[in-house]
């Protein structure tokens, strides 16, 4: 009787040369990238383990998978089982006419899942980017003599996350250095936007063009890149940032400036209302009455009844410390402490 | 850090030319599947150079008759067996994967060569079946 085998089984052969896979399981997202029309392009980003890994602080070596926009942290699950990738062969064993068949090409025991990065951005930029203040009209950084792209190679999330808070800094790149700027800086460049517009008579609020404002406010000694970050920073939303048109927004800038004065307060707590005197002064006239502090909610506390400052440890703007709150922020609070004892 | 571009599988790629086998369910455009056994697979040492692979076994799947069965059926991937040597059987089944697997190469430059939704497992040990002289 003829059997099934003889009739319909597919001889199953392992090759004697491996080939050498790795298999990577794909989350929904993953696969919808993979099969989009014109797929974006994939990247994996790997950090070595630092080189004073004999400190406890020491972080692992790890590989991360970037999107344009998103991160996957890659683990490596073991598996007992034997799992094979075949491929269709012409199986030729005796002489007899070659018939299809399987054959096992790799042999894989690790499979590599991906999962959603935990890595905060913002926080790992906050940690590389030296902080660049102006003390006395002096510019006070150190250079780190990194470009924003070498410093984006080295975090391991994606280039739009990078980039994103990267822009939520108002991080910029001066004589092949980047920086951070300190509320200070980012106080006294604000300052010198707003006597641009004044001087060149350019509404903040409507159109301008970007290197007009720029131009002006260069010439109190800032970096244009400086000025063309923070400008960004606070225009509209749908605005085209890349273009040579920008236009304020609002709130944002109503907030930018309430909030940075705060943090670069040095010496005595503001009285409450010269706070929101000094704040109305900042502001370009058409929108002095908006300095209310239902505007900057959340930033400040009062320390007394009659004084207001930033708060101790505010919840940053920033929107993804979900992953600052984990672990490395136990450490990010000693550099804290300890930048603070410096100053 | 080192950032290495990931390829994806390009549509311009010739697809395998040669005839797949396996139930239409498993054939990728690569035809790369996968096959999931537990424990290890032992031969004998190839007897000569020229040979590339070696056949341990044979495929069915019993329950699969794309000429009768509707192509939505699935009962059949509940059943496969791999017959192994002379007088072994394994038996396991089809799968859908949970999550697609990537298939992962680093020749000259790093790609996913393929994404494969289904596999083959056999998570049962092999058991003792009498009357192969018969099939062979």
């Amino acid at each position: 009787m003829a059997t099934q085998q003889d009739e319909g089984g597919v001889p199953f052969a392992v090759a004697h040369e491996q080939q050498l896979f790795r298999l990577l399981e794909l989350p929904p997202d993953i696969v919808e990238l993979i099969e989009a029309p014109s797929p974006p392009l994939l990247s994996l980003k790997s950090h070595a383990p630092s080189a004073a890994a004999a400190t406890p602080d020491a972080k692992p070596a790890y590989a991360v998978l970037c999107t344009p926009t998103k991160s996957f942290q890659l683990r490596q699950v073991q598996t007992s089982n034997s799992l094979f990738v075949t491929q269709p062969t012409l199986d030729a064993h005796g002489n007899e006419i070659p018939v299809a068949a399987i054959c096992a090409i790799a042999l894989c025991t690790v499979t590599l899942e991906l999962h959603p990065s935990t890595a905060s951005a913002a926080t790992l930029l906050r940690e590389v980017l030296p902080v660049y203040d102006v003390v006395a009209g002096d510019v006070d950084a150190t250079s780190n003599g990194k470009t924003k792209a070498s410093i984006f190679h080295d975090i391991p999330v994606s280039d739009g996350e990078c980039q994103a808070r990267w822009n939520e800094l108002m991080a910029f790149e001066v004589d092949g250095g980047s920086y951070q700027p300190s509320p200070n800086a980012l106080s006294q460049v604000w300052r010198s936007i707003n006597a641009a517009s004044l001087a060149e008579a350019i509404k903040l609020s409507t159109q301008f063009m970007t290197a007009d404002i720029t131009r002006a406010a260069t010439e109190e000694g800032h970096p244009p890149s400086l000025i063309e970050a923070v400008l960004a920073h606070l225009s509209m939303d749908d605005a085209d940032s890349s273009g040579p048109w920008s236009c304020l927004d609002r709130a944002k800038t109503v907030a930018f400036t309430g909030r940075i004065l705060l943090e670069a307060k040095r010496g005595p707590d503001f009285l409450i209302a010269d706070f929101t005197d000094t704040w109305e002064d900042r502001l370009p006239e058409a929108w002095r009455k908006d300095a209310q502090l239902s505007a900057i909610e959340g930033v400040y506390e009062f320390p007394s009844d009659t004084t207001i400052r930033t708060k101790t440890k505010t919840a940053t703007s920033t929107g993804d410390n979900v992953a600052a709150s984990m672990k490395p922020s136990a450490r990010k609070w000693h550099e804290k402490f300890g930048k603070t004892r410096k100053k | 850090m080192p950032s290495i571009p990931l390829h994806l599988p390009s549509p311009s790629t010739a697809p395998c030319s040669l005839e797949n086998p396996l139930p239409h369910l498993f054939h990728t455009p690569s035809g790369l599947a996968l096959l999931e056994l537990q424990g290890t697979i032992h031969f004998p040492a190839p007897t000569s150079t020229s040979q590339l692979s070696t056949q341990v076994g044979k495929l069915v799947f019993p329950l699969y008759n794309p000429d009768i069965n509707d192509p939505s059926d699935t009962k059949w991937m509940k059943r496969v067996y791999l017959y192994v040597g002379k007088g072994q059987r394994m038996t396991g089944e089809c799968k859908k994967l949970g999550k697609p697997i990537g298939v992962m190469r680093k020749r000259k430059k790093l790609e996913i060569v393929e994404v494969v939704r289904y596999k083959i497992v056999f998570s049962a040990r092999p058991e003792p079946i009498s009357g192969v002289a018969e099939l062979e």
